[in-house]
């Protein structure tokens, strides 16, 4: 564990020191180095679950994934953020990476934590350098509205959620997720504990986000440079599913009852916001009630507690990831050519850009979940144990599935298809970092297709 | 490398007494006043190529103060860290233009193939390649391709021994001991 925290906490007096030429080569590299190293926690050797465990710190296989996807995300934001940084101050672009490498420390720390009250408090560091990123170096005037709905959103959430932990401290004694999950069924028979289990999972449904408590999500995928969206899409809102997963073993058997309108509400959740993608004008925009989207299924998937419920849940949380992820950084190839996030001004860039279009067919298919891609599995997983808990969410799997294919493919046909427009046939052809960008995004989600064991967790 | 705005010299032209002020002073410009000591150590420590974190103390602005005592325009040039003008130009030409293999990464063609090269290297060469090998050598964790393979010894086994491949009982029937039906 430490073997990947130390390096990582090194990489800020290295961002410091280097010289100016060497900034983001240097980032570049030390930070693959240490995805290379954090691959070594997907090793189990033992049968126990947890494993690299430390006072602090352990990993087990559901935070494993996560951590690895974690680790991964960081050189791919540096790739990302190159371009657009390059005419900022030197120091202002040293900043910019030391945000995105306090953010991987935070997030290492979060998953990793074996103790509910340190990973509420990394579950709340994360949001300072995202609120810096998104305000900051967002690039409309939107971006402060944006960054007050994300901040005040994911606190009003998470108050509750100290309030319930210091609760469970008092009556159990004890937070350590290693023996919470070995407790004796907690005496859940008052009103009182109604409120506290609402208590307990309310920060992590507006993380996730369920889809009423949805709003800040848009807002803040769509003003964040392409780091905050690609950090967001990827790994802050599995943060929510992360502690979903292992709060709500606990939480038993109050979660039958009460999990009841939560379940529908991300069910109907999924085909709203798939119909809202079918109208939207801004690209990001799309993507990012796209990302609500798919965590609805997972936040239903998680709501059921069944084995194969959870296991969807993760696998789909890590595909989503990149896919996302990768979809942020297309748009991202459209907004620093034309400057505008309306898809109808860049049209029928299938003849301008013909290499980016694979990258664009490979990532909307991915998004549409076309098997065998993991983005299936997971989906299928999930949509599976909602038919066995209850038949009629058919319906509502069934029609989001096809929404979702609707809204991948009119995107995909909107940008890539049709007359290209007049202003799209000067812009400045791809760079090889971006097509390396798009392989990094991809290649890993082709491999989990080969060894999905990886990801999916502790309940198979 | 910083910017700074030319302020108009009285007059529109440079005279000769100025040229004399600027070669006795040593400084570039005439009518700049002379660095105070807080900037000089600074500019000084900034020679070690260490980018220190400047707390606020001295804005970087002043190093070349653009107030000129004699002045007959009464402006107070503020001068800005980098000038955004000249920067903005980037977006306008493509860098292609000057370097026809440009990789995106800097518009430094040494430092943007060196920057490709180590993306590239990093990236796939040891993360992907190394990284998965690493994993698929990994042990069989819960011991599912044993399970795999040991089913399928037993029921070779099995069949040519002609023995059923599963029992029909779960549990011994001998050892499950039931209450008699006349205990209450």
């Amino acid at each position: 564990m430490l073997m990947v925290l130390f390096p990582t906490v090194m990489l800020l007096p290295t961002i410091w020191l280097s010289p100016s030429t060497q900034l983001w080569t240097s980032a570049l590299a030390y930070s693959v180095a240490i995805a290379l190293i954090s691959l070594s926690w997907l090793c189990f050797p033992m049968e126990t679950g947890w494993s690299s465990v430390n006072t602090f710190i352990a990993t087990d296989p559901l935070s494993t994934p996560l951590l690895v996807l974690t680790c991964w995300l960081l050189p791919l934001m540096i790739l990302a953020s190159q371009n657009h940084m390059a005419e900022e101050p030197i120091n202002r672009q040293r900043t910019y990476i030391s945000l995105l490498i306090s953010l991987q420390i935070f997030l290492i720390l979060a998953f990793g934590a074996t103790e509910m009250i340190m990973f509420y408090i990394m579950f709340e560091a994360t949001l300072i350098p995202t609120l810096i990123i998104i305000t900051r170096w967002g690039n409309q005037t939107e971006r402060l509205n944006a960054g007050v709905y994300f901040l005040f959103y994911t606190l009003a959430g998470s108050l509750p959620l100290l309030v319930a932990l210091l609760l469970l401290q008092n009556s159990t004694g004890s937070l350590s997720f290693l023996t919470t999950q070995l407790f004796p069924p907690l005496q859940l028979h008052t009103e009182a504990s109604k409120f506290w289990w609402a208590g307990c999972m309310l920060a992590f449904l507006v993380k996730m986000p369920l889809y009423g408590a949805h709003l800040w999500l848009p807002k803040a995928h769509v003003e964040a440079p392409i780091a905050g969206s690609m950090i967001l899409a990827a790994v802050l809102l599995k943060l929510g599913g992360y502690g979903m997963m292992r709060i709500i073993i606990i939480l038993d058997p109050l979660t039958k009852q009460l999990s009841y309108p939560f379940i529908i509400l991300a069910l109907w959740g999924v085909v709203m916001t798939g119909s809202i993608c079918l109208r939207q004008t801004d690209l990001k925009s799309l993507i990012a009630y796209s990302s609500v989207s798919h965590m609805g299924l997972v936040a239903a998937g998680i709501l059921i507690q069944t084995p194969w419920g959870f296991t969807g849940a993760l696998i789909l949380m890590i595909a989503h990831g990149l896919t996302s992820s990768a979809l942020f950084c297309l748009a991202n190839t459209n907004y620093e050519r034309t400057h505008s996030r309306t898809m109808l001004l860049a049209r029928g860039l299938q003849m301008v850009l013909p290499l980016l279009a694979t990258w664009w067919f490979m990532f909307t298919l991915a998004n549409l979940a076309l098997p065998p891609l993991p983005n299936l599995m997971g989906e299928l997983m999930i949509i599976t144990s909602l038919f066995n808990w209850s038949n009629w969410t058919l319906l509502l799997t069934g029609a989001g599935t096809l929404i979702t294919a609707s809204y991948s493919l009119h995107m995909f046909l909107t940008t890539q298809r049709g007359p290209t427009t007049s202003p799209i046939l000067a812009i400045e052809p791809t760079h090889t970092r971006e097509h390396l960008l798009m392989t990094l995004h991809l290649l890993p989600l082709l491999l989990l297709i080969f060894k999905p064991t990886l990801i999916w967790g502790w309940a198979l | 490398m910083l910017r700074h705005r030319f302020p108009p010299l009285g007059g529109g032209t440079a005279r000769p007494t100025d040229l004399i002020r600027r070669k006795s002073t040593g400084l570039p410009f005439p009518g700049q006043q002379s660095p105070s000591p807080d900037d000089r150590m600074l500019s000084r420590l900034s020679k070690f190529g260490l980018s220190l974190p400047r707390l606020g103390s001295v804005p970087p602005a002043r190093f070349v103060s653009q107030s000129k005592q004699n002045s007959s325009a009464g402006s107070s040039a503020v001068t800005e860290l980098h000038n955004r003008e000249e920067k903005s130009e980037h977006g306008e030409v493509s860098q292609y233009v000057k370097n026809p293999d440009y990789h995106g990464f800097s518009s430094d063609p040494v430092a943007d193939e060196w920057n490709m090269k180590v993306g590239f290297f990093m990236g796939i060469s040891v993360a992907l390649v190394i990284g998965g090998t690493f994993i698929h050598y990994l042990p069989d964790h819960g011991m599912r391709q044993w399970a795999r393979r040991e089913a399928e010894r037993i029921i070779c086994q099995r069949e040519q021994q002609g023995l059923p491949l599963i029992e029909e009982n779960y549990y011994d029937p001998s050892k499950i001991i039931l209450p008699s039906s006349r205990e209450e």
